[in-house]
């Protein structure tokens, strides 16, 4: 149960304003993620938190250090291999949804498997349906996102991000969006996840409230991690 | 790879239902682009078709001598009196002199005019023309009832005619029944003895031809030649021929006083003009094309940035580079087949239409250009920024604005 899923070692991801001055948002991040966690990664606007998540998912690459999963440097892989990794290690749910609005919400839950390279062990579709029933949008099915509330459309995202059935699920202030109740159902959902069915879980909040719900809390600060 | 294309096909067709004002846009730009082009060269075809089918019955080995300093750029047709001004009088002394010159197949007077004549059924002011046997022969004209007159016609001042076809259609009931009747012109009356068909040349399908002797009356009394035509058996000759005849004529007259035309001169002329045309089409046809061409890039830039948070969200689910860049170009050759197919059915029924009243014709050069320059640059504007967005990482294709 204790066995790490990824691990970062001495991650900086730095960008450069203008011609001159560089800018860092994470100096020399170490963190360690183990199975079935949940963990909150809590700390200021602007300290580092969402670059520190893209990173962990796989939507951008650190400037320096290394990512480890299963005992291997992903960032040597190559953007084919980094992308399959993706699409099977790694769900992600966005503050701003990030759902396509052309395509339904069925559409949308199923899009990851799209791109799958991997044989299914199970019915994607059947899999998209028993979640759509189990956050309650199944009858929005055929509906498009921007036709539906806020919350409904973050119980698509977290759909989309279990679809695959990956190893982790990261959320970047997945209620922020959101207002208090509905942002309460949201995190239930998350926790309810975690508990009945084994699912790591990393996600963003400034909500010491929230953080608190959480099994491990992460603290940004500056760029550093300060407590784990 | 079939069933590898079939999911990407529906999934741009799913693509174009939920962005119909894109898809639209998009295709309209093309079906432009193709469209402009293609017809602006069938209609310079047309244009093309319509000058040199009037220019097509006379043959190429065909030398003209003309009063005055020949034409002059007024009146245009072939037989148009008004372009000429004033100098020589031909007669039948010239007619004999030039047949003297070696080498020369056929010399023709012609005398031209025109006038009311009367048929059966209806009159009508048409061209009078009076020439001698060897016209018929020289304008390659064919017989289409009846027959053409001879030399003893000519010699007799026989009071016979030679109608052309749309004269002939008009003045009597049918064009064929008119042999055996006779018209009227002029105060003279002629026996129609056949009837040419149709040449493409409004002037002479609408002529009364008749022997150049018999306009010496009322018709032509100072017995005089409008022009003379000779014809030469090739085209090698032509030159020498028309250098023999200046000569013969300038005995006679101030060099001033007549003009000698070769026709391939004029054929020459006139296909620099064509020559010329068609640049300028080329010309306009490639603007159409870049405003077309313009038009999509415009289309498919006004979209780039909700393209690429796309391409960010779906590389974030997993996507590969080569499945956005499959994605992409599936979607743009569809809309540039598409929409350059439109165009090209809807240029195919306009020219079917006009060619009712104009000769345009499509020019499969032309179709060819037009859809594949439009196609390329609908493609190449759906795929660059994809493939520019593809390289983002996905994070940084979310956020792009
Ligand atoms: N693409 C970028 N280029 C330059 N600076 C960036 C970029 N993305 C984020 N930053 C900066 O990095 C810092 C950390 O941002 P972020 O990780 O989003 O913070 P948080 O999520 O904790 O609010 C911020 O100061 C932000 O302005
Ligand atoms: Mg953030």
């Amino acid at each position: 149960m204790n066995s790490s899923i990824i691990e970062l070692k001495d991650i900086y991801k730095s960008w450069m304003i203008g011609d001159e001055e560089e800018f860092v948002a994470l100096k020399g991040v170490n963190l360690s993620i183990k199975q079935g966690e949940f963990s909150a990664i809590t700390g200021p606007s602007g300290s580092g938190k969402s670059t520190l998540m893209h990173v962990i998912g796989l939507l951008d690459k650190p400037t320096s250090g290394e990512v480890v999963i299963d005992n291997k440097n992903i960032l040597s892989l190559d953007d084919d291999e980094t992308s399959t990794l993706r699409s099977e290690f790694v769900g992600f749910v966005f503050q701003q949804f990030n759902l396509l609005n052309k395509l339904t919400v069925q559409e949308n839950i199923l899009l990851p498997t799209t791109y799958a390279r991997k044989k299914f062990a199970y019915n994607p579709l059947e899999r998209a349906e028993y979640l759509m029933d189990r956050f309650g949008i199944l009858s929005k099915r055929s509906s498009y996102p921007n036709k539906i509330s806020g919350g409904q459309q973050q119980r698509v995202a977290i759909a989309r991000s279990l679809i695959m059935n990956p190893r982790l699920i990261l959320a970047d202030e997945p209620t922020g969006n959101l207002d208090t109740k509905t942002g309460d159902e949201i995190m239930k959902l998350f926790q309810e996840l975690n508990e009945t069915e084994k699912i790591t879980i990393v996600l963003v909040t400034h909500e010491p409230d929230i953080a608190k719900k959480t099994r491990r809390s992460i603290h940004v600060l500056d760029g550093m991690v300060t407590t784990t | 790879m079939l069933n590898k294309l079939s999911p990407l096909l529906k999934s741009a067709l799913a693509d174009f239902r939920r962005d119909k004002v894109r898809t639209a846009l998009t295709s309209l730009g093309i079906m432009i682009g193709v469209m402009s082009v293609v017809m602006l060269i069938a209609l310079g075809l047309g244009l093309k078709n319509y000058i040199s089918g009037q220019f097509e019955n006379l043959g190429a080995n065909l030398v003209m001598i003309l009063p005055g300093s020949g034409f002059t750029g007024e009146g245009g047709g072939s037989f148009g009196g008004q372009g000429l001004v004033g100098g020589a009088e031909f007669d039948e002394k010239d007619i004999r002199d030039l047949r003297k010159v070696e080498g020369l197949e056929y010399v023709v007077p012609l005398v031209f005019k025109s006038g009311l004549i009367q048929g059966e059924k209806d009159e009508k002011v048409a061209s009078i023309m009076g020439v001698n046997e060897d016209y018929f022969e020289l304008m390659n004209s064919k017989i289409l009832s009846g027959v053409i007159f001879d030399k003893t016609d000519v010699s007799n001042n026989a009071k016979v005619a030679v109608l052309g076809y749309s004269l002939a259609e008009e003045i009597f009931e049918k064009a064929n029944e008119a042999v055996g009747k006779s018209v009227r012109t002029q105060g003279i009356r002629l026996k129609v003895i056949g009837v040419i068909e149709k040449t493409g040349d409004r002037e002479q399908d609408s002529a009364v031809i008749m022997p150049y002797s018999t306009t010496f009356g009322s018709i032509n009394p100072q017995k005089t030649f409008w022009s003379i035509y000779l014809g030469v058996p090739s085209e090698e000759e032509v030159e020498s021929v028309s250098s023999e005849a200046e000569k013969v004529l300038l005995k006679r007259y101030e060099e001033d006083d007549f003009a000698i035309t070769e026709q391939a001169e004029i054929l020459t002329t006139v296909n620099q003009i064509f020559g010329m045309i068609n640049l300028v089409l080329v010309a306009i046809g490639s603007i159409s094309l870049l405003v077309g061409g313009v038009g999509i890039m415009n289309i498919m830039y006004a979209t780039v940035t909700e393209r690429t948070k796309e391409i960010g969200i779906r590389r974030a689910v997993g996507a590969r580079r080569s499945d956005i860049l499959t994605q992409f170009l599936t979607e743009s050759l569809v809309l540039s087949l598409f929409g350059g197919l439109a165009g090209l059915l809807l240029s195919a029924a306009l020219v079917a239409l006009i060619r009712i009243w104009f000769p345009v014709a499509m020019n499969l050069t032309a179709v060819i250009v037009a859809f594949g320059v439009s196609s390329a640059i609908g493609i190449f504007f759906g795929v660059f920024p994809a493939k520019k967005a593809a390289a983002l990482s996905p994070i940084e294709a979310i956020r792009y604005e």
